[in-house]
Order: structure tokens, then sequence, then C-alpha cells
């Protein structure tokens, strides 16, 4: 029961209320990229008879906005990042694994996925240790 | 029995290799025109997560905030061999993995 995989868990319980993730695709894949942030950084040197005519130099990162705000990657002079937008991307999130919400990691691990219900082994370990306490006391 | 990420296989699978592994592309072009090294181009180019690109100790871009709490986190931690989610490494080795409850020594326990 508890060494389930995450492929398993979908099919674990209520399963009438299972979106059912699709993990190939372009979506995914652009997710992916954009989740987890690319680097491209390049040095290109272009010479012609023996002369250095042309150097490129590239720096580049590519990431969603929540992963720039994170990583604390510049943003174009103007934009501001006060609004509560950024604040919210400052706050770790993860994936749901039952119903690929992305929700406060936190609260996933340690209480349940507010949208499916979905627990972690911490929270229904958590749980358990309660109930246990409770029970002694009584 | 404990099966390795199962479901990860295809597109997703391919990238997450590409990005964590880094790709680094290092070429030279040369044109000659009879003795004369007419044309020469030099390319180092380099792709990577931004994970695998603070390992390697790659550059960012000027302005970038190295840091926020994000990137002492990307270091800390570590993948479940089971599920595949992340978690401290700290806590994966002495606890468990918090998601799927995989233990590498569940008989202390």
């Amino acid at each position: 029961m508890e060494l389930q995989t995450k492929g398993k868990v979908k099919t674990m319980e209520n399963t009438p209320l299972m979106p059912e993730k699709d993990s190939s695709g372009l979506a995914d894949a652009i997710d992916r990229i954009l989740d987890k942030g690319l680097v491209i950084n390049a040095d290109i040197t272009i010479d012609v008879a023996g002369v250095e005519l042309l150097g490129i130099k590239i720096r580049a990162a590519l990431a969603s906005f929540e992963t720039a705000a994170k990583y604390g990657l510049e943003f174009p002079s103007g934009t501001n990042i006060e609004t509560a937008a950024w604040k919210d991307a400052m706050i770790e999130k993860e994936e749901c694994p039952q119903c690929s919400k992305r929700v406060d990691r936190e609260e996933l691990l340690n209480t349940a996925c507010p949208w499916c219900g979905w627990e972690s082994a911490k929270a229904k370990k958590r749980k358990a240790m309660k109930v246990g306490a409770k029970i002694e006391v009584q | 029995m404990v099966r390795l990420r199962p479901e990860e296989t295809g597109l997703k699978e391919l990238l997450d290799r590409i990005l964590d592994k880094g790709v680094a592309v290092d070429a030279i072009a040369r044109t000659d025109l009879g003795s004369l090294d007419l044309l020469r181009t030099k390319a180092h180019i380099i792709l990577a997560s931004f994970k695998t690109a603070d390992k390697i100790g790659l550059d960012f871009p000027e302005g970038t905030d190295l840091n926020t709490p994000a990137w002492q986190n990307l270091m800390r931690k570590q993948s479940c061999p089971v599920c595949g989610m992340e978690s401290r490494q700290e806590e994966l080795k002495e606890e468990g993995c918090p998601w799927c409850g995989w233990n590498y020594r569940p008989k202390e326990r």
C-alpha cells in the first residue's frame, strides 16, 4: 500500500474523478522545459583570412515566468514585480501526482491536495500518528 | 515489486535526459582557398537545464540574482528512485520518500 508508484496511485482510489494525465506529447514537453528552465550559452567567432571579423557571445536563459521569478532572472525594465502574481510565483509549487494541478508544495506534502484530496505518504504517516496519540489519550 | 518510474517514456523522458545531461556543441568550420585560410568559424555552444547549468558553473545572463532560495534548494534535492518526485536529500535518506513512502531501510521502522 505504501510503496506505490506515481502511475499506480492514479488508480488507487476514487477512480471516477480521475483526469487522465498524458505524460508524453508536445504540450507536456514544453511545460517541462519552461518549468526546468533552459540555459543556452554560445561563443561563436568568425575569422576571415586570419583576421577575427565577428564574435558573438550569447548568454541566454529560457524559462516560464514562475521559474524566471524564482531564480531571480532580470525582467525587462518597467515590469512591475510587486503584483500578487509575482509573489505567488515565489511560493514553491509541485504538481499533484493524482490530478496534475500545481499546488503549494508544503500543503501537498503535509496535508493533502486541495483539489483532489490526494495524500502523500508523509501526510498519511502524520495522520496515523495523530490517531495513535488520540487512542493513547483515551 | 519496485518498478522504476514506469510511465515516463517517450518525449518527456528524452527531454528530461537532454536537459539534465546538457548538450555541448563544439564545432570548427574552415574554408581554405589554395593555401589561404579564407574563412574560419568557431562555435562553442552549450545547452542545459538551470540545475545542470548551475552544477557545471555556466554563466547566467547579467542581472540574474543568484541568491534566491530556489538556487539554494536546487542542490539539496534528490529525486526518489520509485516515484520520481523530488524531496530534500536528507529527508529521502533518513525518513524515506515523503511522496510515495519508499524507504531503503524499511526494516528499522
